[in-house]
């Protein structure tokens, strides 16, 4: 960066050279400009009717997606303005779960209707200012307008979590079986309890079948280990068995790495023999004297205790994941030696065989065997199931929801409105073009569904301008191409996810408002940077602010 | 690729390397998807049905697969496009799930794509013509249900497993002997099928092959093929009544796991280990024979000095015989294994009837069968052929039929094949479409046009006049009412399937109509693709 004083004298470098920076207004532009990008890529996945995004990186991995969050990440944004969009969708995603392409979506519209002003010259505190109030008026509205579900039987509660998680699959691959999904999902939350223990509900995946085959086990299921020989004669069907949950190696081998064992007479060489087996059957021993039926471990079981096992009867597993041993352990109730009454099958499961705990008594876990026609499929569809977990978590917690389908969208935005006509001065505009804004997501819905959006919409306002305030509820039918009452029709989202997109978006926005200026440090290493450095190269350093903009 | 370009033209940098990147979006991005599906789905069209032709593929290390599976084509077909991919993987999960009719799978989804394009073209909404796929393949699923026959079979009467199992492997190379490797593939299912659980674990079926013989010479051994010979040449070639013992721990004196070292500073000292090595052998031999053990099969080796006391006791032995097989002669014979000579006794040994090594033509290839055992719950199907490209080929076509005799066991419910079952759905969808309204009506007849395209494959594989045929067989399907009706692919001169016994299992085509939907709904909600662009 130079510091130009006047024509004659040399510039004096404050900065490193290569060191890219630029400031002001047009710099702001920009970087709204580039945050409306971003948010244009993940646009169109928005809504039952979004489509997906086919990314492939260089090692070949491919991902097939329609959450918001994982598209942000494999874009792999460098962007430092944008860079922060991938942050608010990855927030969302870890903090409720949902909602993260609606947070992207926002917080570049937030943007786009800022532009206008920042290019006619206000100030940007002025208008982050009044986003941040309105945002703070929106939040209150939802609060406000919220259905809370609490007192509610528990049978009533499920149907209702169901239509929630519905409402937030219906835009995913696996919309086609909403129903059935959100039903499993909401079994499998409620079975883990009200603790935080997220980890409980285990996912596996086994390509083949359809989705309909995918089922839920109250317990645990794994895949079958790796064995050894003799595994296939121990029993697979245990009715109320003990199970021995273990984290040590049952094989022979050598005690201690580094020991070494001199022997002046060869006679005493069955005595080292002998003792070495006699501590591998002492532990065998106390397994099975245990009484346990079931021997697990996260360790290698060896050959030969498989076959131990296998002579008396007993069912084993070696290098079970330590997730999996974990959620066995809460499954049945017990940390190290457990003793319980459950049921232990074995099943085939595809072209694997998977080992199924179910109808253990604490209940407290709950695991999802998704099945699916390609890998991609599976992968997608369970980020789908994590989604809606989270969302029925979320909602089981909080208690309260509002009418999806772009309804409260509309409605807050309704509600802005009319506040904003009470406000005297600039901040009326301010929040009025936010309130514009929030009108995206109806919009966005509309444009994916292939609807005429700007029908649709002036048919939402006149229904949410009723004085009564009864067209509160309604929001886009996808189905139809027109409006509906989106509460009557179960298109329900926890309050929270709105609540906690809109904080994020407007705090995104008014982030990337108060930037005026970036000062970029050269790569340091050339490799990556290369591309970059060339593009700078190119075009010419000291024509003032030439070599912002990137 | 660059999203978005400032006031003088230049592209912002948001993206990692972003010059680098491709993107392909909107009804570009599926064209593309749908033409790369097509394109995979064409290849596997020509294999379709008894008449269909195989693919001789060729890996980068030269060798070299003749097959007429639709997975295996497409796994050794090395494929770069992600679609393609999507349409492997497709295969592959009808493979894994139900074990036949990947081919089928493929070109129906092809079939699928092709109609989808049609339909973009005119403007519809991809996810639309998804969702019309889905209630439509809902109609087909349910519709398949109605026209399913229920069978029943005993352990006597498998012969409805016998002829659903032929129409299987007639599209393979191997139909000239399709009845006797469709009995035998039937037998092996039954005798390791858990009836009442309806549970088979394939795994107990081993299948075995090797070059020599003919095809004919394929049999079925109530019991297990071990590919090696007994441990000298001297040993007794055959053993009845035999009483194995089976070994993990090798005829050696035991080694401590811990590092060890002994010291030998004088002679005595010396011989003492010279004579405790020999008594080990001793010993271990001793203990074999003091249980009564006939026969001793061992995972690891001996050497010379055990085989020669092995030898001179008289007792057999086999040697490094793999973990898997020593599981599978354990579960036949009803043993238990032994991983310690210590442990031996005489419950542990298990027993088989006959126990013979037989050689084969005149090379020196041996093997040992282990046959009448205790508990013949563990098969073996041992194949023979004139090259190994047939006996892989075989192999795989077996493993068709054992998954199809497993599918019936589980649910024996059969529909006809030959494409009747198709066109019958493809009938009822298309009855079905005019009761729905919106766009998703075109989506649901394109979606009974995409069900024509398996017969109509058929027809055109068999030589006959694809379109003429198909509305001949369509036709006649409404005017009987008879659903049986298919493609008269073996000239018999009757389309009636069910008297041409052609059969194929419920589960399996349902699963091929809602694998390929799916897949077909994941290809079309795509649309948006980024790459790096050298692909």
């Amino acid at each position: 960066m130079y510091a130009k004083r006047s024509r004659s004298q040399p510039q004096i470098i404050l900065l490193k050279e290569g060191t890219d920076t630029s400031q002001g207004k047009p710099q702001l532009v920009s970087n709204i400009n580039a945050c409306m990008a971003v948010a244009d890529v993940v646009r169109t996945t928005l809504g039952p009717r979004g489509m997906d995004k086919l990314i492939h990186d260089d090692k070949g991995n491919t991902t097939i997606s329609n959450d918001g969050a994982t598209i942000m990440k494999l874009l792999d944004i460098v962007h430092p303005a944008s860079k922060i969009l991938v942050d608010i969708a990855k927030s969302q995603d870890s903090e409720v779960g949902d909602g993260t392409t609606t947070v992207v979506l926002l917080a570049g519209e937030f943007l786009k209707e800022a532009k206008p002003f920042i290019e006619d010259g206000v100030h940007p505190q002025n208008i982050i200012r009044s986003y941040r109030t309105a945002s703070y008026l929106a939040i209150e509205k939802i609060k406000e307008l919220a259905v809370s579900i609490e007192g509610k039987s528990l049978e009533e509660k499920k149907s209702l979590l169901a239509k929630c998680a519905a409402t937030t699959l219906s835009s995913k691959l696996i919309g086609g079986e909403k129903e059935f999904f959100a039903t499993m999902v909401v079994d499998a939350v409620i079975a883990i309890g009200n603790d935080d223990r997220l980890n409980m509900i285990g996912i596996k995946k086994v390509p083949g079948g359809t989705m309909r085959d995918s089922f839920l086990v109250d317990g645990v299921a794994f895949k079958k280990t790796f064995s050894y020989a003799g595994f296939e004669q121990q029993p697979k069907k245990f009715v109320n068995p003990k199970i021995l949950v273990l984290n040590i190696e049952l094989e022979l081998k050598s005690e201690k790495e580094n020991a070494e064992i001199r022997l002046s007479d060869p006679l005493q060489y069955q005595s080292i023999v002998d003792a070495e087996w006699n501590i591998i059957y002492d532990k065998l021993d106390k397994c099975v004297k245990s009484g346990a039926k079931v021997v697990l471990s996260r360790l290698a079981i060896g050959d030969l205790a498989t076959q131990y096992f296998a002579d008396r009867d007993i069912f084993c597993a070696g290098r079970v994941t330590e997730e999996d041993l974990l959620r066995v352990a809460a499954a049945t109730g017990g940390t190290v030696q457990t003793t319980v009454n459950n049921v232990i099958d074995e099943r085939q499961v595809g072209n694997e065989r998977f080992n199924i705990f179910s109808g253990c008594p604490s209940g407290r876990t709950a695991t999802i065997v998704l099945r699916g026609g390609a890998d991609q499929f599976i992968e997608e569809a369970e980020r789908s199931l994590h989604d809606a977990i989270m969302i029925v978590r979320r909602a089981l917690r909080s208690s309260t929801v509002v009418a999806g389908g772009g309804a409260i969208d509309m409605e807050i935005s309704r509600y802005l409105r009319q506040h904003a006509r009470t406000i005297a001065g600039k901040s009326q505009l301010f929040i009025n073009s936010y309130a514009k804004a929030l009108e995206v997501i109806p919009r966005q819905l509309c444009d994916n569904a292939g609807f005429d959006a700007t029908d649709v919409l002036n048919k939402l306002r006149q229904k949410h301008a009723l004085p009564s305030g009864e067209g509160a509820p309604y929001g886009v039918d996808i189905n139809t191409g027109g409006i509906a009452d989106s509460f009557a029709n179960f298109v329900w989202e926890p309050a929270v996810v709105k609540i906690n997109a809109i904080n994020a978006a407007t705090e995104a926005a008014c982030l990337v408002l108060s930037v005026d200026e970036t000062v970029k440090n050269p790569k340091s290493e050339s490799a990556q940077g290369e591309a970059a450095a060339s593009a700078m190269g190119g075009r010419g350093r000291g024509r003032g602010r030439g070599m912002r903009r990137r | 690729m660059a999203l978005a370009f400032d006031e003088y033209g230049r592209p912002f940098i948001i993206i990692r390397e972003q010059e680098q990147k491709t993107r392909l979006r909107g009804l570009d991005a599926q064209k593309a998807n749908i033409s790369s599906g097509k394109a995979v789905a064409r290849i596997l069209r020509t294999s379709l049905g008894p008449k269909g032709m195989d693919k001789m593929l060729q890996s980068p290390d030269g060798d070299v697969t003749i097959t007429n599976d639709g997975a295996t084509i497409l796994e050794q077909m090395d494929v770069d496009n992600q679609i393609a991919k999507l349409m492997v993987e497709l295969s592959r999960s009808q493979d894994y799930e139900i074990g036949d009719g990947t081919t089928g799978v493929v070109v129906m989804a092809g079939a699928l794509l092709e109609q989808a394009e049609k339909l973009l073209e005119r403007g519809i909404h991809p996810i639309r013509i998804a969702e019309g796929y889905e209630v439509a393949s809902r109609i087909a699923f349910e519709h398949l249900e109605r026209i399913a026959h229920k069978f029943e079979f005993g352990a006597s009467d498998v012969e409805p497993l016998v002829q659903t199992c032929m129409t299987t492997l007639s599209s393979k190379i191997v139909n000239r002997c399709k009845r006797s490797l469709a009995e035998i593939a039937v037998k092996a299912v039954l005798a390791v099928a858990d009836l009442e659980r309806k549970d088979v674990n394939l795994d107990l079926i081993k299948v075995e092959g090797k070059v020599g013989g003919k095809l004919e010479d394929t049999e079925l051994i109530y019991g297990i093929v071990v590919d090696k010979d007994m441990s000298h040449p001297q040993m007794p070639k055959q053993i009845e009544d035999a009483r194995i013992a089976i070994l993990t721990c090798p005829f050696e004196p035991p080694k401590p796991k811990t590092k060890h070292k002994v010291d030998i500073d004088t002679v005595e000292k010396f011989q003492t280990l010279r004579q405790q090595e020999q008594k080990y052998f001793d010993d271990m031999v001793q203990q074999c024979k003091d249980v009564g053990a006939t026969l001793v099969i061992c995972q690891w080796g001996f050497d010379d000095e055990a085989n020669h006391l092995l030898m001179n006791r008289n007792l057999p032995a086999v040697r490094w015989v793999g973990g898997v097989e020593l599981e599978l002669i354990a579960i036949a014979t009803g043993g238990r294994i032994v991983p310690r000579f210590q442990e031996l006794t005489p419950e542990k040994l298990g027993k088989a009837g006959l126990v013979r090594e037989k050689a084969f033509g005149t090379t020196k290839d041996r093997m040992i069968y282990i046959e009448h055992c205790a508990n013949s719950r563990a098969v073996t199907i041992f194949i023979r052929g004139g090259n190994k490209m047939m006996i892989e080929e075989t192999k795989r076509s077996i493993h068709d039929a054992l998954c199809v005799a497993r599918n019936l066991i589980r649910n024996n419910s059969i529909v006809y094949g030959g494409g009747s079952a198709e066109i019958s759905c493809s009938i009822a969808v298309e009855a079905a479409a005019d009761k729905y309204p919106g766009v998703e009506q075109y989506a649901i007849r394109a979606f009974a046009d995409a069900l024509d395209a398996i017969p109509m494959a058929l027809a055109e594989n068999s030589g006959l006049q694809p379109i003429e045929t198909l509305s001949a067989v369509k036709s006649q399907q409404i005017k009987e009412n008879n659903t049986c009706c298919g493609i008269d692919c073996n000239d018999v001169g009757t389309n009636d399937m069910r008297e041409q016994n052609v059969f194929e299992t419920l589960i399996g085509k349902q699963q091929q109509l809602l694998l390929a939907t799916q897949v077909v709904k994941m290809i079309l909600k795509i649309d948006d693709v980024i790459s790096p662009s050298e692909y």
